[in-house]
């Protein structure tokens, strides 16, 4: 390479130019290959979404993995959204106040509910599903389908034992008081007899990841209390529960 | 071409084995610390950073005419990161399962030494075809120590191979517990240490002689 041709590429204007036609070029790059690909990645993510959605009802079946239609089939058999205002009641329309439910229904009954969850975790938001007994305080599933917190420590929330933990927990105490579900700190089994209802299994090395998804649940399942408390009045009684939300 | 030939096994043996990025060079240790605790995740990480290693090593070395001196690492890693996120989007559109499972740690690769140390070290200096063999090289020597650094942290950690269980039931009948220090970080420290030792105390491969 000539001296000349050396300085050249030194030169104020080579290297801004330069700079500026690499930057193009990439994003370019970047962004084609993003905008192409962003209609799979969507499908992608809602089935995803319903996926663990079902997962949290125990819907999907465990033999084999399921395809896009199967889900896309129980879905629409068993799911039936809904918005609820702060009574519980079942709305006509979604407005900015409402809260998305999910029913679950089999052969016409409902069998349960699903509440979103959407907290803040150590690194990022969680969002996942809860979903509960008829009785309005039987925890009957919990899904993750989002997440940003580390793999191997909070990514552990999305994992199958973890998430088995919360089956049959209660959120309600003996006294019929909202108490949530928490995330211990270690075993549920290490806790007092009268808590283990209420708690599950910690994960080592993310005690701060347990820590805001309690405090999140705490805080949705108490924004969804209304709705719980109508599932728990409909108990024992013939009626019909969704007559009772449409009410 | 026979020179050809022995020319790029030389490139491989180099990357691979005498100059192990992780072994020798002691680069891209924290995302072997990160990603090693099950098989599954550190398989997958170790071809997306094989493939980065030797594209990026491809394309910089194919600009390293053009690139001016003073920005050329602002400009390396503009080709390595924008690798990194196509790899990102396409894992997401067609392999959507496994990209949620190794989540940051793609958009880590840009941030690993080894690449934009190959890229520093040998692109910028070498012909597109050495540069891609020598990225190819160096990614298969991180992810030999990655895989084995993996397979017995899962093993001794976990008492699994692949997400399956393989310790047999009477020896945790008999007493026998997993090592849950091979769960964490110093698991991986030590493990490493071990590795780092071990290849280094073999015959013929010291490189304190040379």
């Amino acid at each position: 390479m000539s001296d000349k041709k050396k300085s050249f590429k030194n030169s104020r204007v080579y290297v801004v130019l330069f700079a500026l036609v690499n930057a193009l070029v990439f994003s370019v790059l970047i962004t084609s290959a993003a905008t192409m690909l962003k209609e799979r990645q969507l499908e992608n993510m809602a089935l995803d979404k319903r996926t663990n959605l079902l997962e949290a009802a125990d819907l999907v079946p465990l033999d084999k993995k399921p395809t896009p239609d199967d889900i896309k089939q129980i879905y629409d058999t068993h799911i039936r959204e809904v918005h609820v205002d702060a009574r519980g009641r079942i709305m006509e329309t979604a407005t900015d106040s409402s809260l998305q439910l999910y029913l679950i229904h089999t052969d016409q009954k409902v069998q349960g509910y699903i509440v979103p969850i959407s907290t803040r975790g150590l690194w990022g938001k969680i969002h996942g599903y809860m979903a509960f007994e008829e009785d309005g305080e039987t925890v009957s599933g919990f899904s993750v389908y989002s997440h940003s917190e580390t793999p191997g420590l909070g990514g552990e929330i999305e994992s199958d034992w973890f998430q088995k933990n919360f089956k049959g927990k209660k959120i309600l105490n003996a006294s019929n008081q909202l108490v949530s579900v928490g995330i211990a700190k270690g075993r549920a089994e290490n806790l007092p007899e009268k808590l283990q209802d209420h708690y599950v299994d910690g994960i080592s090395g993310a005690t701060l990841t347990g820590r805001y998804l309690s405090e999140g649940l705490e805080e949705t399942l108490t924004k969804y209390e209304p709705v719980s408390i109508l599932f728990r009045q409909k108990k024992g009684s013939q009626a019909h529960v969704e007559t009772i939300l449409d009410e | 071409m026979e020179k050809n030939l022995s020319h790029y096994r030389d490139i491989m043996t180099r990357g691979i084995w005498s100059e192990n990025p992780v072994a020798y060079q002691v680069l891209g240790i924290c995302s072997a610390l990160a990603v090693t605790v099950k098989m599954s995740t550190a398989v997958v990480m170790s071809i997306a950073l094989t493939l980065v290693a030797a594209f990026s090593g491809l394309i910089i070395s194919t600009m390293r005419h053009w690139i001016p001196s003073n920005i050329r690492i602002i400009v390396e890693l503009t080709v390595i990161a924008s690798l990194v996120i196509v790899t990102d989007q396409i894992l997401k559109a067609f392999l959507y399962d496994i990209s949620k499972q190794l989540s940051i740690f793609v958009g880590l690769i840009i941030t690993n030494c080894i690449i934009l140390g190959r890229a520093e070290a040998y692109a910028m200096a070498n012909n597109p075809v050495d540069s891609f063999v020598d990225g190819m090289a160096n990614g298969l020597g991180y992810s030999m120590i990655l895989l084995a650094v993996a397979f017995l942290r899962e093993l001794l950690g976990s008492g699994q191979f692949f997400g399956f269980s393989v310790i047999p039931r009477f020896l945790y009948d008999m007493g026998f517990q997993d090592m849950g220090i091979m769960v964490l970080a110093p698991g991986a420290f030590f493990i490493i240490g071990l590795l780092v030792w071990l290849k280094n105390s073999l015959p013929g491969v010291s490189h304190e002689k040379k």
